[in-house]
């Protein structure tokens, strides 16, 4: 039976922001406060360092107007900017199987069942984490993730419709020499937004991980902040 | 300084801090809220919840070992 849980859709929110909001939200999460919470967002031009990334992979020209940013996942360095749908599951993985290579795993599927919605076939690729497109090897998505306690911050990024360069040319990402990275837009061969993609992804997330999400209203009822929320009612009832 | 004291100046220092975050996520919060920014807003909001009870946790502790050592 699927469990309830929170959906946010931010928006385009600033990678520092969002980083505080996650070890927040972890946090109450932890604590059995708030529900699982399931957030979709994009961020603004930013390079991420993971904790395994080495000197040299960045090669970031003077007058690229990009921030950069430490974080405490793991992984290596990687570029974010709009028009990549990110997604940063809050789970408690005591209640998904507590094992953080599965997680990182169903976070991969998650991505394939979306992408397939748009009738893009990606694959895992041995021995590496992301979701790849192939013949030749092509990565479309990435996933880096943090766990305290059993709680996961950080996630996936998905290359939904911007241009790759940065991905090359500004940063070695994800450590990997000469790969090639390419959006769903460029394999479809059309223009496609991250608003036509969050459904497919929002409903692959529920799908994998079995959940039933409740998304944070947009902009009806918001009152002083705090509004009905049913699961939310549910958890203060206890 | 006695390690009692100084394990109930622990305690408030980490209430302390979970108070601060609070207050934090309240002021974006805030802002996100009259900006009309309200998915923002609302997940400030709950992040600010948890560290609240975070601090009530941590008081709450102190106040089960103050009674704990009542004699009255």
């Amino acid at each position: 039976m699927p469990r309830g849980a929170y959906l946010m859709s931010l928006g385009l929110v600033p990678y520092g922001e969002a980083f505080a909001l996650q070890r927040s939200l972890a946090g109450a999460v932890a604590q059995g406060a708030i529900p699982e919470t399931v957030i979709f967002l994009e961020h603004p031009p930013v390079v991420t360092v993971g904790r395994r990334t080495e000197t040299g992979e960045l090669h970031i020209p003077e007058d690229a107007e990009v921030e950069i940013a430490e974080t405490d996942r793991g992984g290596k360095s990687t570029f974010h900017g709009p028009g990549q749908l990110v997604c940063y599951p809050i789970l408690d993985l005591t209640k998904h199987g507590k094992d953080v290579k599965l997680y990182v795993r169903n976070l991969e599927e998650a991505l394939i069942r979306t992408l397939s919605a748009f009738e893009l076939g990606g694959e895992r690729s041995e021995g590496l984490t992301g979701v790849w497109m192939t013949r030749p090897p092509r990565k479309i998505a990435s996933i880096g993730v943090h766990v305290s306690h059993w709680v996961t911050t950080h996630g996936y990024a998905l290359n939904v419709d911007l241009d790759p360069a940065p991905f090359t040319k500004w940063i070695t990402a994800c450590g990997l020499e000469d790969a090639a990275f390419t959006t769903m837009a460029r394999e479809l061969g059309r223009p496609i937004t991250v608003e036509e993609v969050r459904p497919a992804a929002i409903a692959a997330i529920a799908e994998v991980f079995g959940l039933e999400l409740d998304e944070l209203p947009a902009d009806e009822g918001a009152g002083a902040g705090i509004w009905s929320q049913p699961i939310h009612a549910s958890l203060a009832a206890r | 300084m006695n390690e009692k004291l100084e394990a109930s100046a622990g305690l408030y220092e980490e209430a302390a801090k979970e108070l601060v975050l609070a207050a934090r996520h309240c002021e974006v919060a805030a802002q996100h809220f009259r900006d009309n920014l309200v998915p923002r807003g609302a997940a400030h909001a709950w992040a600010a919840r948890g560290h609240l009870l975070e601090a009530e946790t941590r008081l709450d502790e102190q106040a089960r070992e103050h009674s704990r050592r009542s004699s009255v």
